[in-house]
């Protein structure tokens, strides 16, 4: 009635331009793409896309094959782009635009792009293998194309600005007196960097986390230009239904498994580290 | 032997030392102010003291211990910041618990040093609430009780109350005390509120530009504030500038805008910079409760009558009459301001008069100012730095 009431819902409309944006291109399709799933070459309800998919062992090895990379890729960039958050996080200003602009800049460069060039890195005389050569950490040229290694460096490279961004929004957001508190009451650095700066950079990480693995996950184009065939993803197997084998079902149906799968893991891991930091607390208590 | 002795203190940024060889002693159970601007120094030595910042020389010693080289986590040195700087992440007691955590104190004993501090800071009962869930006032007692949990040997002070509103924060300023002392804590308490600092203290340390300027009870830093600074910055007075023109045993005849004014040669302290001999310039201050003011009726000539032409005693009167200029009520009493239109770099004379002992003054009316000769306050001013007009 009054304005002070009328206000959140008004507010709300804001979200209706993008609301309907992402039902005609997302939920619409994702709501054909079920129904083809389930649906037989003659039309009618049809399991056989789900009970061929599952029945089939070579299918398990290439959905622990995704899930294996996407984990994989998902840890070392959080390895990486954590520090690297925290110091654009405390860096002077300059420094840190240079910083901005050099995680920035690389997404404009297509993925396509990005693939060729590791390729070249990548391939037996390249770069990489001189190098390893020449500092003499190894005597012959190390295999890195065509295998998950150098699917795994070429991923990492790709969708580090996704890992490091929400670091670093989170740590910018850390007050620095809390290290100093931690300090003053006796906790070494290592103390308070596990009980203090890592919970509550949590969020970050979470959704840092969330967006490489979603992105990891569903990889194509990376896998398809520097493994082709060797080394199978859900996602090159779905293309080759899709494209080659014209088999609606069978690549309607990986993608329904393909999308479950991130979703479990994405949404497993947001509600295990929120009951993690629940338990910790406790458990914190009692130790 | 002193709970807290720092000596040769110095910290500098740039060419530009924030802290200037610094000496200071404090004892055992002692509730110390470091007062002063911002910009003073006096935040970057609590910090110094704490271990947070290093220092480029000098030495800090706790008790016995030379602690100059250890790092923070290892002083047993409590600080309450001045944004409290409480753990989001934790619940009440679990800030509180800590300290006590991280020195591996045993689960039994830990439960009991939560207990003991929160009931000392009077929230026994809001031990499982999340640090958003409490007021402001609340916020700065967990962030006492944390910084006690441990028993520290000192605990440090960044102006905790700052963020409170004005009632709240004078309940605190009391609270506060009374809880340190509970506890039996040495306390170094940094604040810019000189009524804080006057409420608080055992000893007062007057700060200015990285050097402590007076270190005294806070009576004595009021009364008897040793530099201008410490007169300006603590407390409200008249000041004015004046040329020694007689000097006789220790009493001073001073000529000032305003007249001759008699003063008491202060006691040699420090060589020239004391010096108060015949043709000096000195600085005379007087705090606006030391002056009476009643009405005269006749003359308006402001050195018609001035103790200086009669044969001084110790305890005489200087006696001024002046024109009333501006009045400020001020709830128990009435600031009264006299004659600020005389010239340039001359401040007015300041009185401060009961409230309830009549009308206030108007503005032009002529009043007789007299206040003790030995309330009269005198700094010698080196005069290559200060001219007079």
């Amino acid at each position: 009635m009054s304005a002070s009431n009328a206000a959140p819902s008004r507010v709300a409309w804001l979200a209706l331009p993008g609301a309907g944006y992402l039902l005609l291109v997302f939920a619409l399709p994702l709501a054909i793409l079920l129904a083809t799933s389930f649906q037989a070459e003659q039309g009618g309800f049809s399991l056989k896309g789900y009970t061929d998919f599952f029945s089939d062992s070579y299918n398990a090895r290439v959905v622990w094959n995704t899930l294996k990379t996407a984990l994989t890729v998902t840890g070392l960039c959080l390895l990486i782009g954590y520090p690297v958050g925290f110091a654009m996080a405390r860096a002077s200003l300059p420094v840190q635009g240079l910083m901005f602009l050099a995680l920035i800049l690389p997404l404009s460069v297509s993925v396509i792009v990005k693939s060729f060039a590791w390729t070249i890195l990548l391939r037996s005389n390249g770069m990489v293998n001189q190098l390893l050569m020449a500092l003499g950490l190894v005597d012959e040229p190390v295999k890195l194309l065509f295998n998950e290694r150098g699917l795994v460096i070429a991923a990492v490279h790709v969708f580090l600005p996704f890992m490091v961004l929400p670091i670093f929004t989170v740590a910018r957001q850390i007050d620095s007196r809390m290290k100093e508190a931690a300090a003053t009451l006796g906790a070494g650095p290592v103390h308070a960097f596990l009980r203090v700066t890592w919970p509550l950079s949590l969020p970050g990480v979470v959704t840092g986390c969330a967006f490489v693995f979603s992105m990891a996950v569903s990889m194509y184009v990376i896998p398809a230009l520097l493994v082709g065939d060797r080394y199978q993803t859900l996602p090159a197997l779905m293309a080759r239904a899709y494209l080659f084998m014209r088999d609606r079902q069978a690549g309607s149906t990986m993608a329904v498994v393909l999308l479950l799968i991130a979703v479990a893991v994405v949404v497993g891991n947001t509600v295990l580290t929120r009951r993690l930091q629940a338990r910790g607390r406790t458990l914190g208590d009692a130790a | 032997m002193s709970a807290l002795k720092l000596t040769g203190i110095v910290k500098r940024y740039g060419s530009q030392a924030v802290v200037d060889g610094l000496d200071l002693s404090i004892g055992a159970g002692e509730f110390v102010s470091l007062l002063g601007p911002s910009g003073c120094g006096k935040t970057t030595l609590l910090r110094i003291i704490a271990g947070l910042t290093p220092c480029d020389g000098g030495s800090v010693t706790v008790g016995d211990v030379d602690m100059t080289a250890l790092p923070a986590h290892r002083r047993n040195i409590g600080v309450v910041f001045q944004s409290y700087a409480l753990f989001p992440h934790l619940t009440v007691g679990e800030n509180i618990a800590f300290g006590l955590k991280a020195r591996g104190t045993a689960k039994a004993d830990i439960a009991a040093g939560v207990t003991q501090a929160l009931k000392s800071v009077q929230l026994s009962a809001l031990a499982d609430r999340p640090i958003s869930a409490l007021s402001g006032g609340q916020q700065q007692r967990v962030a006492v009780a944390r910084a006690i949990a441990t028993r520290p040997r000192l605990i440090l002070l960044d102006e905790p109350l700052s963020a409170l509103d004005r009632k709240l924060r004078e309940t605190m300023q009391i609270e506060l005390r009374q809880m340190l002392r509970d506890a039996g804590m040495t306390a170094i308490f940094v604040t810019h509120d000189q009524d804080e600092a006057l409420v608080m203290s055992d000893r007062i340390a007057v700060m200015n530009r990285g050097a402590i300027e007076q270190f005294d009870v806070p009576e004595r830093i009021y009364a008897r504030p040793r530099t201008p600074f410490t007169l300006n910055f603590v407390g409200l007075s008249s000041q004015v500038q004046g040329r020694v023109e007689r000097k006789i045993d220790d009493l001073l005849w001073v000529r000032t805008a305003h007249g001759i004014v008699m003063a008491p040669a202060p006691a040699p302290i420090a060589g020239d910079a004391y010096e108060t001999a015949v043709g000096s310039e000195v600085l005379l201050g007087i705090r606006p409760e030391m002056i009476a003011a009643s009405p005269v009726f006749g003359t308006t000539d402001a050195n018609a009558s001035v103790a200086g032409s009669i044969e001084p005693r110790g305890d005489s009167v200087n006696r001024i009459s002046m024109r009333v200029g501006e009045t400020v009520y001020r709830g128990s009493n009435r600031l009264v301001y006299f004659d600020s239109s005389l010239k340039p770099g001359v401040g007015p004379l300041m009185a401060e008069l009961p409230a309830h002992a009549g009308p206030s003054p108007r503005t032009g009316d002529t009043m007789t100012l007299s206040w003790s000769v030995r309330d009269t306050l005198v700094f010698p001013l080196v005069s290559t730095l200060e001219t007079t007009a």
